[in-house]
C-alpha cells in the first residue's frame, strides 16, 4: 500500500510517497509552486521513483499554500500540523520546529509526544523569510544556494540592522558602495533574518530539541547563526525540504488506517 | 563660592549621578521609589519626598548608549508589536533583565503616569503595575480639541490631584504637608522659568546654542524641575550661554559658521545622536530649539490648582493642531529660523499622525523650508542614515534656495 | 427555519452594503443622520435630538487621499474613515459626525479632520474626550458636561430641543437594543452552522446601519425564533475572538471554511458596546456615564487592575470555547499593549491561543486561512 504526501508551497512543489511501513519509497522537489506544473511533476517523478503508478496510491494528503486547489487530495492538511508530523518522524524529541519559507516563516512547538502545541507566524513582511535572502542574493549578485559558503568567508562583522526588506535593501547597497565586503553582507544577511525569526521563536518560547526544516535550513550559515541567536544547538532536519510532504504522507496513512478500522 | 568654578555641563553630569545614585541608596535603604512618565505632576512627589526615576530618561540613555536592542527583544518575545514606543519596549525589557550598562535604576515601589503626553504612558503603566503587582496613579488630562484647556477639563483634573494626593498619603504613609506643597510650587515654577529662559538665549544670532545639548540637558528638567539644584543648572547654563552670545560666539567651534538656524520637531533619535548631529552640522545648519523646552515650561499661580492642572494639560503635545501651529509659528519668528527638521517617529503616533498637516501649514504660513526623515527614538532598526543624509542633502538646497531669493528680494 | 434564513438575508443585506443601507435609512426616515466614530459615544443624545446615528467603522477601499495626513503606520480601521471622509462617500449622507480620543490615534485624527474634512464639506464635526480616570468621583461631572455640550451642538444640527423626556425615551431603546444583542450572541452557540461566523457579524452589523429601535425589533423576532428552533449538531470547533473588529468578510468565511464557530466575543464593534447594562437610577446623563464607570476588562478604557485576560478565561469558560482567537488590528495600540498580558494568562489558564494580526483592507487572507485550519487541527 502506498501513501503520498504533496506539499505545494508558494515557490517549490515537494512530494514524498511511502509505504505502509512509513518507508520512503519516492520523494521529489523541484522549485516551481502552486499555480504552476510544479505539482503534477513531482507526483510523477515520486511515482516513478517508486515504481507505481497513481492509482495504487491508497490516500492522499495535500499541503502547503496551494493545497486547497489540488482536488486529486482526499484530504488537506495544513503544512503546519505536516511540518510538526514529518519532524516528529525523523527526530523522535523533537520540541520546537523553525521553517523558514519563501513567504512565511515559521515556528511550531511540539508536545512531547509529537503534536502540534502552538504555533506562531510572522506577519505580512518579508523581513524574516526565505524572500529577504532572494532579496540579498539579487544585491550581491550570486544564486541562492551559494550565499551560505560567501557568509563562511566573512571575516568583519557588519549589521544590517533595518527590519524592512526595502530599507535594508538600501542599508546593503549603500555598504557596498562603501567598500564592505561582499562576504561580510551576506553573512550580515544571515544575522538579520535569524535575529527576526529568533525573536517569533521566543514569543512561543523554545524548548530542545530544536530542529530547522525548509529550504533555508539548507544554508548551514544560517543555521549557525540562528543557534547563535536562540542559544540551543539545532538539528538539520534530514531532506528539510521534504518534511512537509512527508508529514502529509504520514497524514494519509494514518487517516487511510482510520477510514478502515 | 566653589561652585562658581563648576561648568553647567560639569553640574549637569554630577546632577543625574547624584539623581541616580540617590534612587539606588533610597531603594536600598528600604525607602520607596516610584516610576513617573516625564511631565507628570511631580509636585505632589516632591512634597512627599519621594525619590523618583524616569523611565522615559533611562530609555533615552540606553538608546543614546546602542543598548536598546536586547531589551528590545526581550520586550518582543513576550509578545510586545514592533509598532509599540520603543521607551516602552525598553522600558519593559529592562523590567525583566534589571541590568543595564547605560544606567541602572531602582525597581519601583509604585508608578505615576499622566496622560498629557500621550494615551500610550497609560497603557504602558497599567502592564507595568500588573507585571509588578504595585499600584498606580493616574493623571488623564483630557485631549484638548478645543484651542484653550476647558474649565471643565480642569475640574475633572483638580479631582485626579486631589484623589492622588490621598493615595500617595496612603501609600506613603505620611501625611501630605500643605504648606512643603506650596514652597515646592514655587521651585517648580522658578526652575521651570530658568530653563525657559536658558533655551530663550538661542535667539541670538549665531546661537551661542547647539540644540543637541538641549537634548542632554533635557535630562535634568525632567528629573530636577522641582528643585533648587535644577534652578541652578540651569541658572548657569543660562550665565554661559548669554557670556557666548555676547561673546559673539555660535553654536561650534570658532571659524564653523552657523549657516542656518532650524527647529527639530520630536523626540530625538537616540540611538543615532552623531549621525543626525553630524549631518546637520557638517552643512552648517544648527538646531538652536525644539518645541521641547516649552513642554517643561509649566507655569501657574502658586496655589492655583486649577491652574496647575490647566498648565499640565495645555503642552504642546496635548493641544489641538492650530494651537500647535501657532506655537512652532512663534518659534520660528522669535528663534529667526530658516527651517524645520521634522522626525517622523515610529514609536509616537501621536506628533506623527498630526505632523504632515503642521509641516503644510507651517510652511505655508512662514516660508521656511521643511524636511521630514524617519527614524524612531530608541529602536536602532527603524533609521537609515544614507536616507537621512540624503533628506538633508535636499534640505539644505532648499535652505539655499529660499536664502537666494529672500537676499534677492 | 426557513424563516429564520430569511430574517437573516435581511441583516445580511444591511450590513453588507453600509453606505446603501445608510442612504436608504435617511430617506426613509426622513430623519438626519450622524456618524459615528468606533467606540462608546453618546448615541442615545443623537436619538433623542430626533436623528440617527449609524456607525462608521471603516470599510474596504485603497489609500489615496488620506496619505496626506497619515503615515504607513496608522490603524486601517480609522484611516479607511478619513479616506472615505476626503474621497466623499459620506456626501449626502452624514449630516454630522461625532468622534472622542480613546487613542493617541484618534487624537490626531479628529484634528486632521477638521481641516481634511470639516473645512471642505462644513460637515459639522463634534469632539470629544471621554475620562480614563472614570473611577474617580470627578469623572462624571465631567462626562456630564462633555454629554451637554454635545448636546448643543447635535442641537444646532437638528434644529431640535433635547428634553430630559427624549433623553429618557432614547435611553429606553438603546437600553433594550443591548439587551437584546446580549441575548443573541448568547444564542449563537445553539446554531453553529446557521449562525456562522460570518452571519453572526452581519447581523450585528446590521444594527449600525438601522433605527435602533427598528433593529431591536427584528432581532427579537430572530431570537425568539432561534429560541423556538431546534438546536444544531455541530463538529466544529468554538472560539471567543477578541480584537477591534474582525473584518474583512474573507477573514470570517476561513473560519466558516474550517468549522470554527465563534460562541463569543470581546471585539470593540460588538460585545464591548452593548455588554455593561446601565443602572436604573439618576438622570440619563448620569446613567450614560455610568456605563463608561462600570465598563470592564476594556481595552480603551483605562484598567488599573489590567482585568482583561482574567476576563477573556472567564468569558471562554462560560462560552464553552476550545480556545481564543485574537484579531489585533495592526497598529492598534491599546490593543498591542494588552496582548502580551493576557497571552500569558491564557496560557497559564491552558486555554490555546490563535495570534493574527489583522488589516481591514487585507487583499489575501490565504495566510490567514492556514492559520485558522491549522489552530482548529491543533484543538483536534
Amino acid at each position: 500500500m502506498y501513501f503520498l504526501g504533496i506539499d505545494i508551497g508558494s515557490s517549490s512543489s515537494k512530494c514524498v510517497i511511502i509505504d505502509e511501513n512509513k518507508n520512503i519509497v519516492g520523494r521529489a522537489v523541484k522549485n516551481i509552486g502552486t499555480g504552476t506544473n510544479g505539482p503534477s511533476v513531482v507526483i510523477g517523478e515520486a511515482l516513478a521513483k517508486a515504481g507505481i503508478t497513481e492509482e495504487q496510491i491508497d490516500f492522499t494528503v495535500a499541503t502547503g499554500y496551494g493545497r486547497a486547489n489540488h482536488t486529486q487530495a482526499d484530504k488537506q492538511i495544513t503544512e503546519i500540523s505536516c511540518h510538526g508530523k514529518g519532524v516528529a518522524h525523523l527526530v523522535p524529541g523533537a520540541r520546537t520546529i523553525i521553517d523558514i519559507g519563501g513567504q512565511d516563516a515559521k515556528v511550531i512547538k511540539l508536545s512531547e509526544t509529537g503534536n502540534v502545541d502552538n504555533f506562531v507566524m510572522n506577519e505580512k513582511c518579508a523581513a524574516g523569510t526565505g524572500r529577504f535572502l532572494e532579496v540579498m542574493a539579487r544585491i550581491l549578485n550570486c544564486e541562492l544556494s551559494e550565499l551560505s559558503e560567501l557568509a563562511k568567508k566573512s571575516t568583519e562583522e557588519v549589521e544590517i540592522s533595518n527590519t524592512c526588506t526595502v530599507f535594508a535593501e538600501s542599508e546593503v547597497i549603500s555598504q557596498l558602495a562603501q567598500g564592505t565586503k561582499r562576504e561580510d553582507v551576506a553573512m550580515g544577511a544571515n544575522h538579520s533574518i535569524t535575529s527576526r525569526v529568533a525573536g517569533l521563536a521566543r514569543r512561543i518560547g523554545i524548548t530542545p530539541i530544536v530542529v530547522m526544516t525548509g529550504g533555508v535550513a539548507i544554508n548551514d550559515s544560517v543555521v549557525h547563526s540562528m543557534e547563535e541567536q536562540i542559544g540551543y544547538d539545532i538539528t538539520v532536519a534530514p531532506d528539510p525540504q521534504a518534511c512537509g510532504a512527508l508529514g502529509a504522507a504520514l497524514f494519509a496513512l494514518e487517516s487511510f488506517n482510520k477510514k478502515n478500522n | 563660592m566653589e561652585q562658581e568654578k563648576i561648568s553647567s555641563k560639569q553640574m549637569l553630569n554630577d546632577l543625574m549621578a547624584d539623581h541616580y545614585q540617590s534612587a539606588l541608596d533610597a531603594k536600598a535603604n528600604g525607602e520607596l521609589v516610584c516610576w513617573a512618565t516625564s511631565i507628570a505632576p511631580q509636585e505632589l512627589l516632591t512634597t512627599m519626598g519621594v525619590k523618583v526615576v524616569y523611565p522615559e530618561n533611562q530609555a533615552a540613555a540606553i538608546g543614546a548608549r546602542k543598548e536598546a536592542q536586547k531589551f528590545i527583544d526581550d520586550s518582543e518575545g513576550k509578545g510586545y508589536s514592533v509598532d509599540l514606543c520603543s521607551y516602552a519596549r525598553v522600558n519593559f525589557g529592562y523590567a525583566a533583565l534589571k541590568d543595564s550598562e547605560a544606567q541602572n535604576v531602582p525597581m519601583p515601589d509604585f508608578i505615576y503616569t499622566c496622560s498629557n503626553i500621550c494615551h500610550t504612558v497609560l497603557k504602558w503603566y497599567e502592564n507595568l503595575a500588573k507585571e509588578l503587582n504595585i499600584p498606580m496613579i493616574v493623571f488623564d488630562l483630557p485631549f484638548n480639541h478645543t484651542y484653550d484647556v476647558q474649565d471643565h477639563a480642569a475640574k475633572y483634573m483638580k479631582g485626579q490631584i486631589e484623589e492622588a494626593i490621598k493615595r500617595l498619603e496612603k501609600i506613603t504613609k505620611k501625611k501630605f504637608d500643605q504648606d512643603k506643597f506650596k514652597a515646592v510650587m514655587e521651585q517648580s515654577n522658578a526652575t521651570s522659568q530658568m530653563w525657559k529662559d536658558a533655551t530663550l538665549v538661542a535667539k541670538a544670532k549665531p546661537s551661542p546654542l547647539n540644540g543637541f545639548d538641549l537634548f542632554n540637558y533635557m535630562a535634568a528638567i525632567v528629573t530636577n524641575r522641582g528643585t533648587k539644584a535644577g534652578y541652578e543648572l540651569f541658572k548657569r547654563w543660562k550665565e554661559e550661554l548669554e557670556a557666548k552670545a555676547a561673546a559673539g560666539q555660535g553654536p561650534w567651534k570658532p571659524g564653523e559658521e552657523e549657516k542656518f538656524r532650524v527647529m527639530w520637531d520630536g523626540i530625538a533619535c537616540w540611538p543615532y545622536l552623531g549621525p543626525t548631529y553630524k549631518g546637520l552640522k557638517n552643512n552648517g545648519i544648527n538646531m538652536v530649539t525644539s518645541t521641547y523646552p516649552d513642554s517643561w515650561t509649566i507655569l501657574y499661580d502658586n496655589g492655583d490648582i486649577e491652574g496647575m492642572a490647566k498648565a499640565y494639560s495645555g503642552i504642546y503635545c496635548n493641544s489641538n493642531l492650530q494651537n500647535g501651529i501657532d506655537r512652532i509659528t512663534n518659534i520660528v519668528n522669535d528663534f529667526s529660523l530658516d527651517g524645520i527638521v521634522f522626525h517622523s517617529n515610529r514609536s509616537c503616533k501621536l506628533l506623527d499622525f498630526r505632523q504632515f498637516e503642521q509641516q503644510r501649514q507651517i510652511e505655508e504660513k512662514c516660508g521656511v523650508a521643511t524636511v521630514l526623515f524617519d527614524g524612531d527614538q530608541t529602536d536602532p532598526r527603524a533609521f537609515s542614515t544614507e536616507q537621512y543624509n540624503t533628506r538633508i542633502q535636499a534640505f539644505l538646497e532648499t535652505l539655499e534656495n529660499k536664502k537666494e531669493e529672500r537676499r534677492k528680494g | 427555519m426557513a424563516d429564520i434564513k430569511s430574517m437573516i438575508a435581511e441583516f445580511e443585506e444591511i450590513a453588507l452594503n453600509p453606505a446603501k443601507s445608510a442612504a436608504k435609512l435617511k430617506k426613509e426616515s426622513g430623519k438626519k443622520l450622524i456618524g459615528m466614530f468606533p467606540y462608546h459615544l453618546p448615541e442615545e443624545i443623537v436619538y433623542a435630538a430626533g436623528m440617527l446615528p449609524v456607525g462608521m467603522w471603516g470599510g474596504q477601499t485603497d489609500f489615496k487621499l488620506s496619505n496626506k495626513y497619515l503615515q504607513s503606520f496608522c490603524c486601517s480601521l480609522i484611516k479607511a474613515n478619513v479616506e472615505f471622509g476626503m474621497n466623499g462617500a459620506y456626501k449626502g449622507i452624514l449630516d454630522g459626525v461625532i468622534m472622542a480620543a480613546y487613542c493617541d490615534t484618534l487624537k490626531c485624527i479628529c484634528e486632521d479632520w477638521k481641516v481634511a474634512v470639516v473645512e471642505p464639506t462644513g460637515m459639522p464635526l463634534i469632539a470629544m474626550y471621554y475620562p480614563q480616570n472614570r473611577k474617580i468621583a470627578a469623572a462624571v461631572p465631567y462626562m456630564q458636561a462633555e454629554f451637554e455640550k454635545a448636546q448643543a451642538q447635535l442641537e444646532a444640527i437638528s434644529g431640535k430641543k433635547v428634553t430630559e423626556a427624549d433623553l429618557e425615551a432614547a435611553w429606553t431603546v438603546y437600553e433594550a437594543y443591548r439587551a437584546e444583542c446580549r441575548k443573541f450572541v448568547k444564542l449563537v452557540a445553539k446554531m453553529p452552522a446557521t449562525l456562522n461566523a460570518t452571519k453572526r457579524h452581519l447581523i450585528l452589523k446590521a444594527g449600525w446601519f438601522m433605527d435602533k429601535k427598528a433593529y431591536t425589533e427584528k432581532l427579537a423576532a430572530l431570537n425568539a425564533a432561534i429560541e423556538a428552533a431546534p438546536a444544531e449538531a455541530f463538529k466544529g470547533k468554538k472560539v471567543l475572538v477578541e480584537g477591534i473588529i474582525v473584518e474583512p468578510i474573507a477573514l470570517l468565511d476561513a473560519f466558516v471554511e474550517n468549522d470554527v464557530c465563534i460562541v463569543a466575543d470581546d471585539v470593540a464593534q460588538q460585545s464591548r458596546m452593548f455588554r455593561i447594562e446601565g443602572r436604573k437610577a439618576g438622570t440619563v446623563y448620569e446613567k450614560m456615564a455610568y456605563r463608561i464607570v462600570d465598563a470592564y476588562a476594556d481595552p480603551l478604557l483605562l484598567d488599573e487592575k489590567k482585568e482583561h485576560g482574567e476576563e477573556l478565561i472567564k468569558m471562554a469558560k462560560e462560552a464553552g470555547a476550545d480556545g481564543v482567537v485574537v484579531c489585533a488590528m495592526k497598529f492598534c495600540d491599546p490593543e498591542e499593549y494588552d496582548y502580551p498580558i493576557f497571552k500569558k494568562q491564557l496560557e497559564a489558564a491552558g486555554i490555546p491561543v490563535l495570534y493574527m494580526e489583522i488589516e481591514q483592507q487585507m487583499a489575501s487572507v490565504e495566510q490567514y486561512k492556514t492559520r485558522i485550519q491549522a489552530f482548529a487541527e491543533t484543538l483536534a
